[in-house]
């Protein structure tokens, strides 16, 4: 493999891309076989979606502001992790959904296939999240329509913002991967995932200054859900830090899917597999 | 894909590798022991504390490119192990595999497109979709030109009879089609090397005899080389050049067919019914009786042996019987079964033969003690 040359290496990728583009396509027909199911689901995540948001709104209707961050400034970290996580999980849904694999043993299958597992494995997964995209649209729009009336922000927001929910998005992919990787020791990782991708994501939904220090470091570091929503706002709605930002965003969330990759192909040898 | 096999080793060089070289392979699972009472999710996830099972322990076998292996054993007695090793699926304790001289754990996608592999409790198919349609898929995936592609179906779909299930979407299967089209979808990119994991199992015995002559055209016209295990002696007798036994995570033959098959003595057993009752007689070195003798039997000295690999020296012995009826089990090593039968002639006037080929199950438990 590391003797491939670069030319190698290309249309390895182009064949790659095409590829991944037929297993999506594949995958989306496979769902339309159940198209009353698909047509329910996705109505029930909107509806899902909808009390979220709604319980969400009661909370800030109440409080207002939340240490020194205002209505519409918690709304836009809502809205960014929301997009972001539907972004992490329009794609990398069957990542978060290892479990099975290990568990039933399908991981086998994939495994016989002359291509990484990660490329078998995520279109498997692949689905639109309208419900999700909506309801989180919706919110960054109200909250980002009331800061650029009242001048907090500029337009340059809306593509900040959009750059900080693609970093953002392969910053929760990265941390799922992590999680899924722990089932190759342990089968089962509901538990795991619980605390680092559930919780984790709820946490960073507000601003880290609510927690104590060794919290919010935590969440900025080992689990870094706080790049998702709460390092971009300071910069694109408090103008805190500096443009910075975003290249460190970028490189962030790169260097987080690589340690990821790592540790995932070491998780890959430590397959059991199942009897049959 | 494709395209890493434009550099690969010079074919005079690939021609004398082995098509299966397992050296020294070992696998030993670990799984953590689950904590009992509070919190024992969380306490199982940071617990250090395992239990290891060995399920293979140092295998090591050669296959030549062309061979027909059958690969034999209980349940649980490695088999699977030893064949998701084997196509780099689990990564050995210790030990290593070459498969035409490539690594499939190092190298996993180069040697995973030169391989087919079936399992027979498990699909590859598209489970949704029409089984034509997982093809297509196959071949984008294995890098194989539709020329090929239509080429190879076509072959494929006369000897397995595709034709007939190749707009039905592969949930609708039966077992039977489902195994045909498994096995046409492992060979779409025409690998030099087919593993099959109980290929057989579940099916009819039209279904078994439409996959064998399948896999005998592709090892025999094709020169493919094939791995399989099964549970059922015939694949072995009709397919199988050699045959590997595992028991208890060790291989305990290594051989020929034949060979095996006199290893075990594998008796055959014979029930004659008598029209008018029978008396026994004729009873030289050669004739065990054994089991729940009533009296007035003649009983052997070394009655109480059960039937093992080593003791393997009688001819024929009595099983059980009635008072109408006598079951042996022949050794058809020692005696022909004609003869066996002409002794039980002069025993009484025989009414009706029945005769049962022993159980696989039974052999292999024999063949390790």
């Amino acid at each position: 493999m590391n003797e491939r040359t670069i030319g190698d290496r290309r249309v390895a990728l182009q064949n790659y891309i095409k590829l991944y583009l037929i297993l999506i396509r594949t995958s989306v027909r496979s769902r339309m076989q159940y198209r009353f199911n698909f047509a329910f689901g996705t109505v029930l995540a909107a509806i899902i979606q909808l009390s979220e948001f709604l319980m969400i709104a009661i909370v800030l209707a109440k409080f207002g502001a939340v240490r020194g961050w205002t209505m519409h400034e918690v709304g836009y970290l809502f809205a960014v992790m929301t997009l972001a996580k539907t972004l992490y999980r329009t794609f990398g849904n069957e990542v978060h959904n290892l479990e099975r694999y290990l568990v039933e043993g399908e991981l086998d299958q994939l495994l016989t296939k002359p291509l990484p597992v990660l490329l078998s494995l995520m279109p498997r997964g692949f689905r639109l999240m309208p419900g999700e995209l909506l309801q989180g649209g919706a919110i960054l729009a109200w909250a980002l329509g009331e800061m650029l009336r009242t001048g907090q922000v500029t337009w340059w927001a809306i593509p900040q913002t959009l750059f900080a929910i693609v970093t953002g998005g392969v910053v929760l992919f990265a941390i799922g991967m992590a999680t899924a990787t722990c089932g190759f020791w342990t089968t089962r990782i509901s538990m795991l995932q619980n605390m680092t991708e559930d919780a984790a994501q709820t946490a960073a939904r507000y601003p880290l200054t609510l927690y104590p220090g060794w919290m919010s470091g935590l969440l900025l570091t080992a689990v870094p859900v706080g790049l998702v929503g709460y390092v971009p706002a300071l910069y694109i709605l408090r103008g805190e830090l500096g443009l910075w930002v975003f290249p460190v965003l970028a490189a962030a969330s790169c260097l987080a899917v690589l340690l990821a990759l790592r540790f995932w192909k070491f998780g890959i040898s430590k397959y059991q597999s199942t009897g049959s | 894909m494709e395209m890493m096999t434009s550099r690969d080793m010079p074919t005079v060089q690939a021609e004398r590798e082995a098509a299966i070289e397992a050296v020294g392979l070992c696998k030993s699972f670990k799984t953590p022991v689950v904590a009992q009472g509070r919190f024992s999710g969380i306490r199982s996830l940071f617990s250090r504390e395992y239990t290891t099972k060995e399920a293979v322990r140092d295998i090591g076998f050669t296959v030549e490119k062309g061979d027909f292996v059958g690969y034999i054993g209980p349940n649980g007695a490695g088999k699977s192990t030893t064949i998701k090793m084997l196509t780099g699926i689990l990564h050995p304790s210790s030990g290593s595999v070459k498969l035409a001289g490539i690594d499939p754990h190092r190298d996993r996608l180069r040697c995973a497109s030169r391989l087919g592999v079936v399992f027979g409790q498990r699909s590859q198919l598209w489970w949704d979709l029409p089984v034509k349609d997982s093809y297509d898929i196959l071949a984008h995936m294995y890098g194989v030109d539709d020329a090929d592609k239509v080429r190879r179906l076509g072959e494929f779909a006369e000897l397995l009879d595709l034709d007939e299930f190749w707009d039905t979407p592969v949930r609708k299967l039966s077992l039977g089609q489902r195994m045909r089209a498994d096995i046409a979808a492992a060979m779409l990119h025409d690998p030099e090397l087919l593993f099959l994991d109980e290929p057989t199992i579940g099916l009819d015995v039209n279904a078994k005899r439409n996959i064998r002559g399948f896999l005998k055209v592709l090892n025999e016209e094709f020169g493919k080389t094939i791995l399989l295990t099964t549970h059922d002696m015939d694949d072995i007798e009709q397919l199988c050049r050699r045959v590997m036994v595992i028991g208890g995570g060790r291989l305990t033959y290594d051989g020929t067919v034949e060979g095996l098959r006199r290893e075990i003595g594998l008796p055959t057993e014979i029930k004659v019914t008598y029209r008018a009752g029978y008396v026994l007689a004729g009873q030289g070195d050669d004739l065990i009786v054994s089991g729940d003798m009533q009296t007035g039997a003649h009983v052997q000295p070394n009655q109480e042996s059960d039937l093992h690999a080593a003791d393997s020296s009688f001819a024929m012995r009595i099983v059980s019987r009635t008072e109408s009826t006598l079951t042996v089990e022949v050794n058809r090593e020692e005696v022909r079964t004609m003869d066996a039968l002409r002794e039980l002639g002069h025993w009484g006037e025989i009414e009706d033969v029945e005769m049962r080929e022993p159980d696989f199950e039974e052999i292999i438990r024999r063949v390790y003690g």
